[in-house]
């Protein structure tokens, strides 16, 4: 593969910072009444007069029209060279803002949001309101103490490497893959032999009743065809290195023990196998070759000998290989629960299936020959589909989400059945049956003209009944009355959850997951295709259970935000990267870096800023206090400290990217705690030493959090021996420090802990003020 | 039966708030009124509501029929309810919520007072007594003459002893139940 080596495109300028002399505008959101009600912004404003340099100005919206413009305004007439904003999280309107700043004329870096309502109005006491105030106060006043001191910088612009990894060659991997070739090249990998993921593994499909296999061979058949894809089946990701845009991946591939590029398919192998270990997985495969399944092989080496082609090699081992992509699309799907944690289903035995071997058993991959049978190969004249089974479970056993999926499908299966036999009964039994979406209700109407049974109730038990048969034991909901029924066979309609690895995959590439383990979206609604890592995608079931029209659409949108963000030809990276200001040539921020983007040259330390990722390590390494990091150096970290204390004692709480998001998704969903609590953003923990946290412990921070997110193990190794170390030199002060590791979807371990470190911190204040009290007490009675 | 029509005035907020604050409460309001609950139970064709409903009407607040339900008193506490529920709501125990709530407002029928004299005979004996227990019930219960040549003919086949089972210090346990009065006086 040919690298495509990047490279910085612009540097940046710098302006010289005129610390003091700035015009800073304070603008606050009362977001309705989201951040008023709680929040007296009046006062948050009074609080800054005695700055002259600072304006303050109040707004209903300040993301409306109105709210931007005002700040335009100023900025435009030359009110104000720098801007504070509180408000909702930046993650939602940071870009809104700068892009504005921009328009003005203003470098959008000047231009900061403070979070005083995912980040406080919704998370406190509604009535605790002179907390919250006290609070935004301090928050604000050190936002604006920061703004004063921040440089100007301009954002890196590094090459990207134009090509695309998408992961899972289902319908939605397919379709990334498709719509990107027209202007980019594509690799796509897939774990199992042959694309198609569960589609292909799928009958006739809701609510047309057109083939799975007619609507998706064709479409596989172009991937397999298709000069600008490169299709790896038996492919999985190892390792990943780099950066956004700027990807070095390590892909594993198992061996097939047949050469796909020259197997003609002509099936002499597998007549002189002794065994039935070659074989072509099913008919319609792509690739159209055969495979060896070693567990059975003999290793007689009869197939070698006959192949014409000389494809197949006994021998193949496990190989790696290196990628460079610009950007990665993560299709990996869904998979059912495993079932067998529901004792009262008896799941697995013989005639109850999940629907999926159920569809699998009347598709191009059956194993019967498309003909419905029990195990006993005769048909079944009574089925019972069950929905919900292991969904919609609060108990901690199954799953919270609905499959989405089921109500339709299973409907779909009962009509099969009717179809198939006429006279033979169907029965859904389901909680709620949910057929929205275009043609969807029409086909429940239609289902149940077919004289489908529906029963309104969770089936409660399948036990064994006379000959072989099920007994489903349930209470029809509508009527109050318990029932029994006997089956030839109970289909189970399990939950769909992300399938094995998806976490591994998230993690290697610094994508956060929600806490039912699918995706997080960058925006549930407003970008529900792109994830917190701008150069990855996502589409199809590994962001959540959907049919094969929303994954089409999902996939067709990936392709479009992949074709979007490659287009550019550059890369936007934050120019918040270390400065070298003083170096003795020690070496010791080369061995700390863990990117590898800092050498020795010529004595003295220097920074390759494409490598770097600005998580800030190599500034607590330094010996001699030479390096900081651009914008939040040791000196900007304590003004904004200082500002944050200024109003009351409280609990600082530095906090990266990735627990921020936990925080924010923690306020979405209205979780309480303390409003002692200050957060302070910070480019990754790791940038603190001693020197930062002494200062917040002087200026009355009552104790001190890490909290980290970033799942990146270079760096989450670390962090005890950073814990540690900021224990023993914060010793003096006898105030609790503490460190946690909380990825974003841990949000409720995210507020749990922050409650209990307020309370655990205000107690242990508490009892010092009392000592510190008798201490003077004592020292007053002995001087009288 | 006869279905009234659930109009405002059936419903009891009161009644309603007082359930939910209790621990099994916190998740009652949860109830998908999927069945799974009425499907597991093996007595619920005896009751007159089944756990399902009962749950729905406590929503709903219906305070007279919940206490005077017999559902509350025929449940055997098997918890298959309780482990099956998808939603963690505990039907058994909300059953369990309930009986004193019943005892409390004064409600009799049938089935308190077999509860009332069964706990009499544990609280007395220690030990449960078959013979003691069906004829103080009888004594509550004039339809149960009917049952004279039954229990007659189990006498006969020795299936119902005449003896008292008693257990060995009584006082003490009369004592542990007074302590158990007391503190529930004291809530």
């Amino acid at each position: 593969m040919m690298e495509n080596e990047p490279t910085l495109v612009t540097e940046q300028k710098e302006e010289s910072a005129k610390k003091g002399s700035n015009r800073i505008g304070v603008y606050l959101c009362r977001c309705g009444g989201n951040i008023a009600d709680v929040v007296d912004l009046q006062a948050v404003g009074d609080n800054l007069k005695e700055d002259k340099n600072i304006t303050v100005n109040i707004q209903d919206y300040l993301c409306s029209s109105v709210g931007q413009d005002k700040i335009k305004n100023d900025i435009e007439k030359g009110k104000v060279d720098r801007v504070v904003i509180g408000s909702c999280s930046p993650k939602l309107h940071l870009e809104t803002f700068r892009s504005m700043a921009k328009n003005a004329g203003l470098n959008p870096g000047l231009l900061e949001i403070t979070n005083i309502r995912e980040q406080a109005s919704w998370v406190h006491d509604k009535e605790d309101k002179t907390g919250v105030t006290s609070k935004a106060k301090g928050l604000i006043k050190g936002a604006a103490a920061r703004m004063d001191s921040i440089e100007p910088l301009s954002p890196l612009a590094k090459s990207l490497v134009d090509r695309t990894l998408v992961i899972g060659g289902g319908i939605a991997g397919i379709t990334t893959a498709l719509e990107l070739s027209d202007s980019h090249d594509v690799i796509l990998i897939e774990k199992k032999p042959y694309l198609g993921g569960h589609m292909i593994g799928l009958s006739k499909t809701f609510p047309t009743l057109d083939c799975s296999q007619c609507i998706l061979t064709p479409r596989m058949v172009a991937v397999h065809n298709n000069p600008r894809i490169s299709m790896l089946t038996q492919t999985e990701v190892a390792d990943v290195q780099g950066s956004p845009g700027d990807y070095s991946i390590t892909l594993e591939h198992s061996p097939r023990y047949v050469d796909i590029r020259k197997c003609i398919n002509c099936g002499a192998c597998t007549k002189k196998c002794p065994t039935g270990a070659i074989f072509l997985p099913f008919v319609q495969a792509v690739p159209q070759a055969y495979m060896i399944d070693m567990s059975k092989c003999s290793n007689c080496g009869a197939c070698v000998k006959v192949c014409p082609r000389d494809a197949i090699n006994l021998e193949e081992k496990k190989e790696t290989s290196l990628i460079s992509v610009g950007a990665v699309a993560i299709a990996t799907g869904f998979e059912p629960i495993d079932l067998s944690f529901i004792e009262e289903y008896n799941y697995p035995s013989p005639n109850i299936l999940t629907a999926i071997e159920f569809e699998e058993m009347l598709s191009a991959k059956s194993k019967t020959g498309m003909r419905l049978q029990k195990a006993d190969g005769t048909f079944p004249n009574r089925v019972a589909f069950v929905l919900c089974a292991g969904s919609r479970d609060f108990t901690g056993k199954g799953r919270k989400h609905c499959s989405k999926v089921c109500c339709i499908y299973s409907q779909k299966q009962a009509q099969l059945v009717k179809k198939m036999k006429e006279e033979s009964e169907a029965w859904i039994f389901y909680i709620d049956m949910r057929s929205s979406g275009r043609r969807f209700e029409e086909f429940y109407h239609h289902t149940q003209e077919k004289g489908v049974n529906y029963v309104r109730g969770k089936v409660a038990e399948i036990l064994p009944g006379p000959d072989g048969t099920l007994m489903v034991q349930y209470e029809d909901t509508n009527l109050g009355r318990k029932g029994r029924e006997i089956f030839d066979m109970v289909v189970l309609c399990p939950a769909l959850i992300p399938s094995t690895g998806t976490k591994e995959i998230a993690d290697k590439l610094g994508v956060p997951m929600g806490d039912d383990g699918f995706i997080e979206e960058k925006h549930v609604k407003l970008d529900p295709v792109n994830t917190l890592n701008q150069s990855v995608f996502a589409a199809g079931c590994v962001l959540g259970p959907k049919d094969i029209h929303d994954s089409v659409t999902e996939g067709i949108s990936a392709a479009h935000k992949v074709s979007q963000f490659l287009g550019k030809g550059v890369i936007l990276i934050p120019p918040e990267k270390p400065v070298i200001l003083e170096c003795n040539g020690c070496g010791d921020c080369v061995k700390a870096c863990p990117y590898n983007a800092l050498t020795l040259e010529g004595g003295k330390a220097l920074l390759s800023p494409l490598a770097c990722t600005g998580c800030g390590i190599c500034v607590p390494a330094c010996p001699i206090k030479g390096i900081e990091i651009r914008n939040f150096t040791r000196e900007q970290l304590k003004a904004q400290l200082k500002g944050i204390l200024s109003e009351a004692p409280g609990v600082i709480v530095f906090i990266d990217p990735y627990a921020y998001a936990a925080a924010d998704i923690a306020g979405v969903n209205r979780k309480q705690y303390s409003s002692l609590i200050r957060l302070v953003s910070v480019p990754s923990v790791h940038i603190l030493d001693a020197d930062v946290v002494n200062a917040a412990f002087e200026y009355g921070a009552t104790g001190v959090l890490l909290i980290e997110g970033i799942t990146d193990e270079k760096l989450t190794t670390r962090s005890d021996d950073l814990y540690k170390k900021l224990k023993k030199e914060t010793r003096k002060h006898k105030k609790p420090i503490r460190y946690s590791h909380i990825e974003t979807a841990q949000y409720e371990k995210l507020t749990d802990l922050l409650n209990v470190f307020a309370s655990q911190a205000g107690a242990k204040a508490q009892k010092m003020s009392r000592k510190e009290k008798e201490e003077i007490s004592d020292k007053e009675e002995l001087a009288s | 039966m006869k279905k009234e029509p659930i109009i405002p005035e059936s419903k009891d907020s009161a009644f309603r708030e007082q359930v939910l604050k209790t621990p099994v409460g916190e998740k009652i309001l949860t109830c998908m009124q999927c069945g799974i609950c009425s499907g597991s139970c093996p007595v619920s064709q005896e009751m007159d509501y089944s756990p399902r409903q009962l749950v729905r009407m406590v929503q709903l607040g219906l305070k007279k029929e919940v206490l005077s339900s017999n559902t509350i008193w025929i449940c055997t506490t098997c918890f298959s309810c309780s482990v099956r529920c998808p939603r963690g709501i505990h039907p058994t125990e909300l059953m369990e919520t309930l009986k004193p709530i019943a005892i409390a407002e004064g409600i009799t029928n049938r089935n308190v007072k077999f509860d009332t004299v069964f706990s009499d005979v544990i609280k007395t004996n220690g030990r449960a007594s078959e013979f003691l227990l069906i004829s103080k019930y009888s004594m509550t219960e004039p339809g149960m003459i009917k049952q004279l040549p039954f229990g007659l003919s189990m006498m006969a086949k020795r299936k119902l002893p005449l003896s008292v089972d008693r257990m060995e210090n009584t006082k003490e346990l009369g004592t542990i139940f007074k302590l158990g009065e007391k503190s529930r006086e004291k809530k």
